[in-house]
Protein backbone atom coordinates (compact mmCIF):
# COMPACT_ATOMS: atom_id res chain seq x y z
CA UNK A 1 0.00 0.00 0.00
CA UNK A 2 1.24 3.21 -1.28
CA UNK A 3 0.61 6.05 0.78
CA UNK A 4 1.17 9.79 0.10
CA UNK A 5 1.38 12.95 2.36
CA UNK A 6 2.12 16.54 2.29
CA UNK A 7 4.82 17.83 4.24
CA UNK A 8 3.35 19.56 7.23
CA UNK A 9 3.48 23.43 6.96
CA UNK A 10 5.46 25.46 9.10
CA UNK A 11 3.65 28.19 10.30
CA UNK A 12 6.67 30.28 11.54
CA UNK A 13 8.17 30.79 7.80
CA UNK A 14 4.25 31.33 6.86
CA UNK A 15 3.14 35.48 7.42
CA UNK A 16 0.39 35.89 10.54
CA UNK A 17 -3.16 35.70 9.10
CA UNK A 18 -4.08 38.07 12.30
CA UNK A 19 -1.77 41.24 11.61
CA UNK A 20 -3.31 44.35 13.14
CA UNK A 21 -0.82 46.62 11.61
CA UNK A 22 -2.29 45.15 8.11
CA UNK A 23 -5.53 46.90 8.76
CA UNK A 24 -7.80 44.67 6.31
CA UNK A 25 -6.64 41.45 8.02
CA UNK A 26 -8.41 42.95 11.22
CA UNK A 27 -12.14 41.94 10.04
CA UNK A 28 -11.02 39.19 7.90
CA UNK A 29 -8.42 36.92 9.65
CA UNK A 30 -9.99 33.90 11.68
CA UNK A 31 -9.40 33.08 14.82
CA UNK A 32 -9.28 30.17 15.99
CA UNK A 33 -6.60 27.81 15.37
CA UNK A 34 -6.84 25.74 11.96
CA UNK A 35 -7.36 22.05 12.84
CA UNK A 36 -4.62 20.23 10.98
CA UNK A 37 -5.38 17.02 9.15
CA UNK A 38 -2.89 14.11 7.53
CA UNK A 39 -3.36 14.54 3.76
CA UNK A 40 -5.69 12.46 1.96
CA UNK A 41 -6.34 11.74 -1.71
CA UNK A 42 -8.22 14.86 -1.86
CA UNK A 43 -5.52 17.17 -1.49
CA UNK A 44 -2.88 14.91 -3.23
CA UNK A 45 -4.19 14.70 -6.54
CA UNK A 46 -4.72 17.74 -8.68
CA UNK A 47 -5.81 19.77 -10.22
CA UNK A 48 -3.05 19.53 -13.28
CA UNK A 49 -3.39 21.87 -16.09
CA UNK A 50 -2.47 21.52 -19.85
CA UNK A 51 0.22 23.05 -21.95
CA UNK A 52 -2.10 23.70 -24.16
CA UNK A 53 -4.01 26.89 -22.49
CA UNK A 54 -1.52 28.34 -23.06
CA UNK A 55 -0.73 31.32 -25.85
CA UNK A 56 2.90 32.55 -27.70
CA UNK A 57 2.39 35.66 -25.36
CA UNK A 58 1.15 34.78 -22.25
CA UNK A 59 4.59 35.29 -21.18
CA UNK A 60 5.51 38.30 -22.43
CA UNK A 61 3.46 41.39 -20.54
CA UNK A 62 5.59 44.10 -23.11
CA UNK A 63 3.50 42.14 -26.16
CA UNK A 64 0.73 40.23 -25.01
CA UNK A 65 -1.76 43.90 -24.89
CA UNK A 66 0.41 46.07 -27.11
CA UNK A 67 -1.34 48.38 -29.69
CA UNK A 68 0.50 48.40 -33.25
CA UNK A 69 3.52 47.35 -31.63
CA UNK A 70 3.37 49.70 -29.49
CA UNK A 71 5.81 49.55 -26.23
CA UNK A 72 4.22 49.64 -22.47
CA UNK A 73 6.15 52.86 -20.37
CA UNK A 74 8.63 52.01 -18.41
CA UNK A 75 11.97 49.56 -18.06
CA UNK A 76 11.69 46.07 -19.73
CA UNK A 77 12.93 42.91 -17.16
CA UNK A 78 13.05 39.44 -17.44
CA UNK A 79 11.69 37.25 -14.16
CA UNK A 80 13.15 33.85 -14.07
CA UNK A 81 13.45 31.14 -11.88
CA UNK A 82 12.96 27.32 -10.69
CA UNK A 83 9.96 26.06 -9.51
CA UNK A 84 10.62 23.04 -7.04
CA UNK A 85 9.31 21.32 -3.88
CA UNK A 86 11.06 20.86 -0.53
CA UNK A 87 12.89 17.91 -1.50
CA UNK A 88 14.99 19.88 -4.57
CA UNK A 89 12.81 17.82 -6.90
CA UNK A 90 11.88 20.26 -10.19
CA UNK A 91 7.92 20.72 -10.61
CA UNK A 92 7.15 20.36 -14.45
CA UNK A 93 3.91 21.49 -15.39
CA UNK A 94 3.42 23.67 -12.74
CA UNK A 95 0.97 27.02 -13.72
CA UNK A 96 2.45 30.36 -12.73
CA UNK A 97 -0.49 33.19 -13.14
CA UNK A 98 1.30 36.57 -12.14
CA UNK A 99 -0.39 40.20 -12.15
CA UNK A 100 0.98 43.65 -11.51
CA UNK A 101 0.76 47.07 -11.68
CA UNK A 102 2.22 48.99 -14.97
CA UNK A 103 5.18 51.60 -14.27
CA UNK A 104 3.20 54.16 -12.91
CA UNK A 105 2.02 51.65 -10.21
CA UNK A 106 -1.38 51.74 -11.34
CA UNK A 107 -3.41 48.48 -11.76
CA UNK A 108 -5.92 47.87 -14.86
CA UNK A 109 -8.58 47.35 -12.25
CA UNK A 110 -12.02 48.89 -11.71
CA UNK A 111 -11.37 48.98 -7.62
CA UNK A 112 -7.75 50.93 -8.47
CA UNK A 113 -8.90 54.50 -7.76
CA UNK A 114 -5.25 55.60 -7.30
CA UNK A 115 -4.38 58.87 -9.95
CA UNK A 116 -1.65 57.42 -11.88
CA UNK A 117 -2.41 57.00 -15.29
CA UNK A 118 -2.82 53.52 -16.74
CA UNK A 119 -1.10 52.34 -19.55
CA UNK A 120 -2.68 51.69 -22.79
CA UNK A 121 -0.68 49.01 -23.56
CA UNK A 122 -0.02 46.97 -20.56
CA UNK A 123 -2.57 44.90 -18.97
CA UNK A 124 -0.55 43.40 -16.30
CA UNK A 125 -1.33 39.73 -16.58
CA UNK A 126 1.29 36.61 -17.70
CA UNK A 127 0.88 32.75 -17.35
CA UNK A 128 3.26 30.35 -17.75
CA UNK A 129 3.59 26.05 -17.58
CA UNK A 130 7.31 25.01 -16.07
CA UNK A 131 9.00 23.21 -18.12
CA UNK A 132 10.44 19.82 -17.28
CA UNK A 133 12.98 21.41 -14.85
CA UNK A 134 10.72 23.22 -13.26
CA UNK A 135 12.07 26.60 -14.69
CA UNK A 136 9.70 29.21 -15.79
CA UNK A 137 10.82 32.93 -17.26
CA UNK A 138 8.49 36.34 -18.04
CA UNK A 139 9.22 39.15 -19.84
CA UNK A 140 7.48 42.32 -18.58
CA UNK A 141 7.98 45.99 -16.79
CA UNK A 142 9.45 47.40 -13.97
CA UNK A 143 6.40 47.80 -11.22
CA UNK A 144 6.13 50.97 -9.75
CA UNK A 145 5.24 51.31 -6.47
CA UNK A 146 1.94 52.98 -5.12
CA UNK A 147 0.02 54.48 -2.41
CA UNK A 148 -2.25 52.62 -0.12
CA UNK A 149 -4.71 53.21 2.57
CA UNK A 150 -3.70 51.33 5.72
CA UNK A 151 -2.68 53.46 8.65
CA UNK A 152 -3.08 56.49 6.92
CA UNK A 153 -1.51 56.13 3.39
CA UNK A 154 1.25 53.84 2.72
CA UNK A 155 3.47 52.69 0.42
CA UNK A 156 3.53 48.90 -1.33
CA UNK A 157 7.24 48.24 -2.67
CA UNK A 158 7.37 47.21 -5.98
CA UNK A 159 6.26 43.64 -6.57
CA UNK A 160 4.36 41.54 -8.73
CA UNK A 161 1.83 39.05 -7.57
CA UNK A 162 2.25 35.01 -8.38
CA UNK A 163 -0.18 32.46 -7.71
CA UNK A 164 0.96 28.92 -8.85
CA UNK A 165 -0.72 24.96 -8.75
CA UNK A 166 2.10 22.58 -8.79
CA UNK A 167 0.66 18.93 -8.58
CA UNK A 168 -1.89 19.21 -6.30
CA UNK A 169 -4.19 21.30 -4.42
CA UNK A 170 -2.37 21.40 -1.14
CA UNK A 171 0.35 22.72 -2.94
CA UNK A 172 -1.67 25.76 -4.37
CA UNK A 173 0.65 28.88 -3.41
CA UNK A 174 -0.51 32.44 -3.84
CA UNK A 175 2.71 34.80 -3.22
CA UNK A 176 4.52 38.30 -4.07
CA UNK A 177 7.50 38.96 -5.42
CA UNK A 178 10.18 41.85 -4.36
CA UNK A 179 12.69 43.55 -5.94
CA UNK A 180 16.22 43.10 -4.09
CA UNK A 181 17.26 47.18 -2.80
CA UNK A 182 13.86 48.27 -2.77
CA UNK A 183 13.65 50.72 0.86
CA UNK A 184 10.38 49.76 0.77
CA UNK A 185 10.24 46.33 1.95
CA UNK A 186 10.94 46.79 5.38
CA UNK A 187 8.04 49.22 5.72
CA UNK A 188 5.01 46.67 4.70
CA UNK A 189 3.25 45.43 6.98
CA UNK A 190 2.22 43.12 4.70
CA UNK A 191 6.33 41.80 4.19
CA UNK A 192 6.27 42.02 7.91
CA UNK A 193 3.08 39.68 8.82
CA UNK A 194 5.82 37.08 7.92
CA UNK A 195 8.08 36.70 11.50
CA UNK A 196 11.18 34.63 10.48
CA UNK A 197 13.75 37.33 8.39
CA UNK A 198 14.52 34.51 6.45
CA UNK A 199 11.45 33.71 5.04
CA UNK A 200 11.07 37.02 3.90
CA UNK A 201 14.29 37.08 2.29
CA UNK A 202 12.81 34.42 -0.10
CA UNK A 203 10.23 36.53 -1.27
CA UNK A 204 12.80 39.40 -3.13
CA UNK A 205 14.88 38.35 -6.13
CA UNK A 206 17.63 39.32 -6.74
CA UNK A 207 19.32 41.06 -10.05
CA UNK A 208 21.20 38.97 -12.29
CA UNK A 209 23.91 40.86 -14.27
CA UNK A 210 24.29 37.85 -16.17
CA UNK A 211 21.26 37.70 -17.97
CA UNK A 212 20.97 41.55 -17.58
CA UNK A 213 23.69 42.22 -20.63
CA UNK A 214 21.72 41.86 -23.71
CA UNK A 215 18.17 42.94 -25.44
CA UNK A 216 18.33 46.08 -22.96
CA UNK A 217 16.39 44.15 -20.32
CA UNK A 218 17.09 43.77 -17.02
CA UNK A 219 17.06 40.48 -15.10
CA UNK A 220 15.85 39.33 -11.80
CA UNK A 221 15.88 35.47 -10.13
CA UNK A 222 13.12 34.28 -8.14
CA UNK A 223 13.25 30.66 -7.40
CA UNK A 224 9.78 28.96 -5.60
CA UNK A 225 9.17 25.76 -3.41
CA UNK A 226 6.16 24.57 -3.20
CA UNK A 227 5.38 21.68 -0.34
CA UNK A 228 6.48 18.56 -0.91
CA UNK A 229 5.18 15.25 -0.98
CA UNK A 230 6.18 11.92 0.97
CA UNK A 231 5.28 8.85 0.05
CA UNK A 232 5.64 5.73 2.20
CA UNK A 233 5.10 2.29 1.52
CA UNK A 234 3.08 -0.35 3.81
CA UNK A 235 2.73 -3.69 4.00
CA UNK A 236 -0.82 -5.10 4.29
CA UNK A 237 -1.06 -7.22 7.52
CA UNK A 238 -3.47 -9.93 7.58
CA UNK A 239 -5.43 -10.35 10.69
CA UNK A 240 -4.19 -12.65 13.26
CA UNK A 241 -0.54 -13.10 11.94
CA UNK B 1 10.96 3.06 2.29
CA UNK B 2 12.38 5.90 4.44
CA UNK B 3 10.48 9.67 3.90
CA UNK B 4 13.07 11.59 2.32
CA UNK B 5 14.38 14.74 3.89
CA UNK B 6 13.29 18.35 3.55
CA UNK B 7 16.09 20.58 2.15
CA UNK B 8 13.91 23.91 2.01
CA UNK B 9 11.15 25.50 3.54
CA UNK B 10 7.97 26.56 1.46
CA UNK B 11 8.29 29.82 0.11
CA UNK B 12 5.61 32.10 1.90
CA UNK B 13 2.30 33.49 1.26
CA UNK B 14 1.34 36.50 1.16
CA UNK B 15 -2.19 38.11 0.34
CA UNK B 16 -4.03 37.71 -2.81
CA UNK B 17 -5.04 41.29 -2.48
CA UNK B 18 -7.76 43.33 -4.25
CA UNK B 19 -6.72 42.93 -8.24
CA UNK B 20 -5.79 39.31 -8.45
CA UNK B 21 -8.44 39.55 -10.77
CA UNK B 22 -6.58 40.15 -13.64
CA UNK B 23 -4.14 37.62 -13.09
CA UNK B 24 -6.79 34.99 -12.61
CA UNK B 25 -9.69 35.55 -14.36
CA UNK B 26 -9.13 38.58 -16.53
CA UNK B 27 -12.06 37.75 -19.43
CA UNK B 28 -14.84 38.20 -16.16
CA UNK B 29 -12.51 41.68 -16.10
CA UNK B 30 -13.34 42.41 -19.48
CA UNK B 31 -9.46 42.03 -19.85
CA UNK B 32 -10.08 40.21 -23.36
CA UNK B 33 -7.83 39.05 -26.00
CA UNK B 34 -4.99 37.95 -24.08
CA UNK B 35 -6.39 34.27 -22.79
CA UNK B 36 -8.71 32.77 -24.80
CA UNK B 37 -10.53 31.43 -21.78
CA UNK B 38 -9.99 31.69 -17.93
CA UNK B 39 -9.57 28.76 -15.87
CA UNK B 40 -11.94 26.60 -13.75
CA UNK B 41 -15.63 28.60 -15.42
CA UNK B 42 -16.79 24.86 -15.58
CA UNK B 43 -15.40 22.57 -13.65
CA UNK B 44 -16.75 19.75 -15.51
CA UNK B 45 -17.85 20.93 -19.32
CA UNK B 46 -19.27 18.05 -20.59
CA UNK B 47 -22.15 17.71 -18.50
CA UNK B 48 -25.87 18.49 -18.84
CA UNK B 49 -27.97 20.08 -17.11
CA UNK B 50 -29.64 17.17 -15.51
CA UNK B 51 -26.82 16.37 -13.85
CA UNK B 52 -25.50 19.27 -12.45
CA UNK B 53 -26.00 20.87 -8.69
CA UNK B 54 -25.71 24.70 -7.59
CA UNK B 55 -24.27 25.57 -4.27
CA UNK B 56 -24.56 29.40 -3.44
CA UNK B 57 -23.58 31.19 -0.53
CA UNK B 58 -22.07 34.57 0.97
CA UNK B 59 -18.15 34.77 2.71
CA UNK B 60 -18.79 37.21 6.05
CA UNK B 61 -16.55 39.05 7.42
CA UNK B 62 -15.97 39.76 11.34
CA UNK B 63 -19.15 42.53 11.00
CA UNK B 64 -21.12 39.90 9.51
CA UNK B 65 -20.92 41.95 6.24
CA UNK B 66 -20.91 39.79 2.55
CA UNK B 67 -18.07 40.32 0.90
CA UNK B 68 -17.40 40.65 -2.79
CA UNK B 69 -13.78 40.81 -2.98
CA UNK B 70 -12.88 37.38 -2.43
CA UNK B 71 -11.83 34.63 -4.71
CA UNK B 72 -13.07 31.00 -3.85
CA UNK B 73 -11.66 27.94 -5.92
CA UNK B 74 -12.74 24.28 -5.60
CA UNK B 75 -11.50 20.64 -6.55
CA UNK B 76 -13.68 17.39 -6.18
CA UNK B 77 -13.77 14.15 -7.59
CA UNK B 78 -16.27 12.93 -10.08
CA UNK B 79 -20.20 11.72 -9.07
CA UNK B 80 -17.73 7.53 -8.93
CA UNK B 81 -15.56 9.53 -6.33
CA UNK B 82 -12.43 9.21 -9.44
CA UNK B 83 -10.21 12.13 -9.58
CA UNK B 84 -9.39 13.51 -13.30
CA UNK B 85 -6.64 15.96 -13.12
CA UNK B 86 -7.49 18.08 -15.84
CA UNK B 87 -11.73 18.12 -14.73
CA UNK B 88 -13.14 19.19 -11.17
CA UNK B 89 -11.76 22.50 -10.88
CA UNK B 90 -13.66 25.89 -10.26
CA UNK B 91 -12.96 29.15 -9.95
CA UNK B 92 -15.66 31.69 -8.97
CA UNK B 93 -16.36 35.38 -6.66
CA UNK B 94 -19.42 36.63 -5.53
CA UNK B 95 -21.63 38.89 -7.35
CA UNK B 96 -21.46 42.53 -7.26
CA UNK B 97 -25.20 42.97 -6.49
CA UNK B 98 -26.39 39.50 -4.71
CA UNK B 99 -22.92 39.08 -2.98
CA UNK B 100 -23.26 35.63 -3.42
CA UNK B 101 -21.30 33.11 -5.36
CA UNK B 102 -22.87 30.31 -7.21
CA UNK B 103 -20.88 27.14 -7.86
CA UNK B 104 -22.28 24.83 -11.09
CA UNK B 105 -21.09 21.08 -10.53
CA UNK B 106 -21.61 17.72 -10.64
CA UNK B 107 -21.96 16.03 -7.26
CA UNK B 108 -18.88 14.29 -5.81
CA UNK B 109 -18.64 10.96 -4.98
CA UNK B 110 -17.64 8.61 -2.21
CA UNK B 111 -13.91 9.01 -2.33
CA UNK B 112 -11.31 6.30 -1.45
CA UNK B 113 -8.31 7.15 0.42
CA UNK B 114 -4.98 5.36 -0.31
CA UNK B 115 -5.58 3.42 3.08
CA UNK B 116 -9.00 1.90 1.39
CA UNK B 117 -11.15 4.04 3.89
CA UNK B 118 -13.97 6.00 2.04
CA UNK B 119 -14.67 9.61 2.78
CA UNK B 120 -17.82 11.01 2.22
CA UNK B 121 -18.50 12.97 -1.08
CA UNK B 122 -16.87 16.20 -0.37
CA UNK B 123 -15.62 19.41 -2.25
CA UNK B 124 -12.26 20.96 -1.19
CA UNK B 125 -12.57 24.91 -1.06
CA UNK B 126 -9.98 27.61 -0.97
CA UNK B 127 -10.66 31.21 0.11
CA UNK B 128 -8.05 33.81 -1.21
CA UNK B 129 -8.68 38.22 -0.44
CA UNK B 130 -7.37 41.53 0.43
CA UNK B 131 -6.70 40.96 4.16
CA UNK B 132 -6.09 37.56 4.55
CA UNK B 133 -2.18 37.07 4.52
CA UNK B 134 -2.72 33.19 3.50
CA UNK B 135 -5.56 31.28 1.66
CA UNK B 136 -7.98 29.51 4.09
CA UNK B 137 -9.08 26.27 3.51
CA UNK B 138 -12.12 24.01 4.32
CA UNK B 139 -14.26 21.09 2.92
CA UNK B 140 -17.96 21.48 1.62
CA UNK B 141 -19.96 18.00 2.73
CA UNK B 142 -23.12 17.64 1.88
CA UNK B 143 -26.52 17.10 4.86
CA UNK B 144 -28.12 14.34 2.71
CA UNK B 145 -25.44 11.72 2.47
CA UNK B 146 -24.23 9.70 4.84
CA UNK B 147 -21.34 11.66 6.87
CA UNK B 148 -21.58 9.12 9.65
CA UNK B 149 -18.19 7.27 8.96
CA UNK B 150 -16.25 10.08 7.12
CA UNK B 151 -12.58 9.69 8.84
CA UNK B 152 -12.21 13.84 8.40
CA UNK B 153 -15.79 14.64 10.49
CA UNK B 154 -14.59 12.18 12.71
CA UNK B 155 -11.31 13.65 13.32
CA UNK B 156 -12.51 17.70 13.80
CA UNK B 157 -15.45 16.63 15.91
CA UNK B 158 -12.95 15.23 18.28
CA UNK B 159 -11.63 18.91 18.32
CA UNK B 160 -15.16 20.93 17.61
CA UNK B 161 -18.39 19.35 18.38
CA UNK B 162 -20.29 21.10 15.87
CA UNK B 163 -19.02 20.84 12.50
CA UNK B 164 -22.42 22.05 10.57
CA UNK B 165 -19.85 24.48 8.85
CA UNK B 166 -18.32 21.93 7.11
CA UNK B 167 -21.69 20.94 5.85
CA UNK B 168 -23.98 22.18 2.66
CA UNK B 169 -27.86 22.38 3.48
CA UNK B 170 -30.06 21.24 0.92
CA UNK B 171 -32.49 24.52 0.03
CA UNK B 172 -33.78 23.17 -3.34
CA UNK B 173 -33.88 20.07 -5.65
CA UNK B 174 -30.39 19.77 -7.09
CA UNK B 175 -29.58 22.95 -4.94
CA UNK B 176 -27.25 23.55 -1.94
CA UNK B 177 -26.67 26.44 0.19
CA UNK B 178 -23.01 27.29 1.78
CA UNK B 179 -21.67 30.22 3.87
CA UNK B 180 -18.82 31.01 5.44
CA UNK B 181 -17.83 32.98 7.74
CA UNK B 182 -14.17 34.13 8.35
CA UNK B 183 -14.54 35.50 12.08
CA UNK B 184 -17.49 35.49 14.87
CA UNK B 185 -19.50 33.47 16.64
CA UNK B 186 -20.02 31.22 13.37
CA UNK B 187 -16.74 31.35 11.99
CA UNK B 188 -15.98 28.41 9.65
CA UNK B 189 -13.81 25.32 10.65
CA UNK B 190 -10.83 25.95 8.63
CA UNK B 191 -8.55 23.01 7.91
CA UNK B 192 -4.70 22.81 7.43
CA UNK B 193 -4.45 20.68 5.35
Amino acid sequence: MKIKSLLKRNFNHQPRLNYPDYKSSILRAPVRKKISLPSTISEICGPVFNCDIIGKYDNDLTLNFSKNKSSPLGHKILIYGTVKDQFSNPIEGALLEIWQANASGKYLHPNDNTLAPIDPNFAGCGRYITKPNGSYEFTTIQPGPYPYPNRGIEWRPMHIHFSIFGRSFGQRLITQMYFEGDPLIKLCPMVNSIPDEKAISSLISTLDTSRSSSKNILAYKFDIILRGINQTYFENKKEGL
Amino acid sequence: MEPFKKKYEETPFQTAGPYLHIGCMPNYLGINGIYKNDIGIMPFPNKISEELITITGSVFDGNEEALDDVFLETWQSDTNGKYFENHGFARFIPNKITKKYSLITIKPGSVENFDGIKQSPHILLSISSRGLNMSLNTRIYFEDDDLTGDPLLSTVKNVRNDVSSLIAKKIGNNTYSFDIFLQGDKETIFLDI
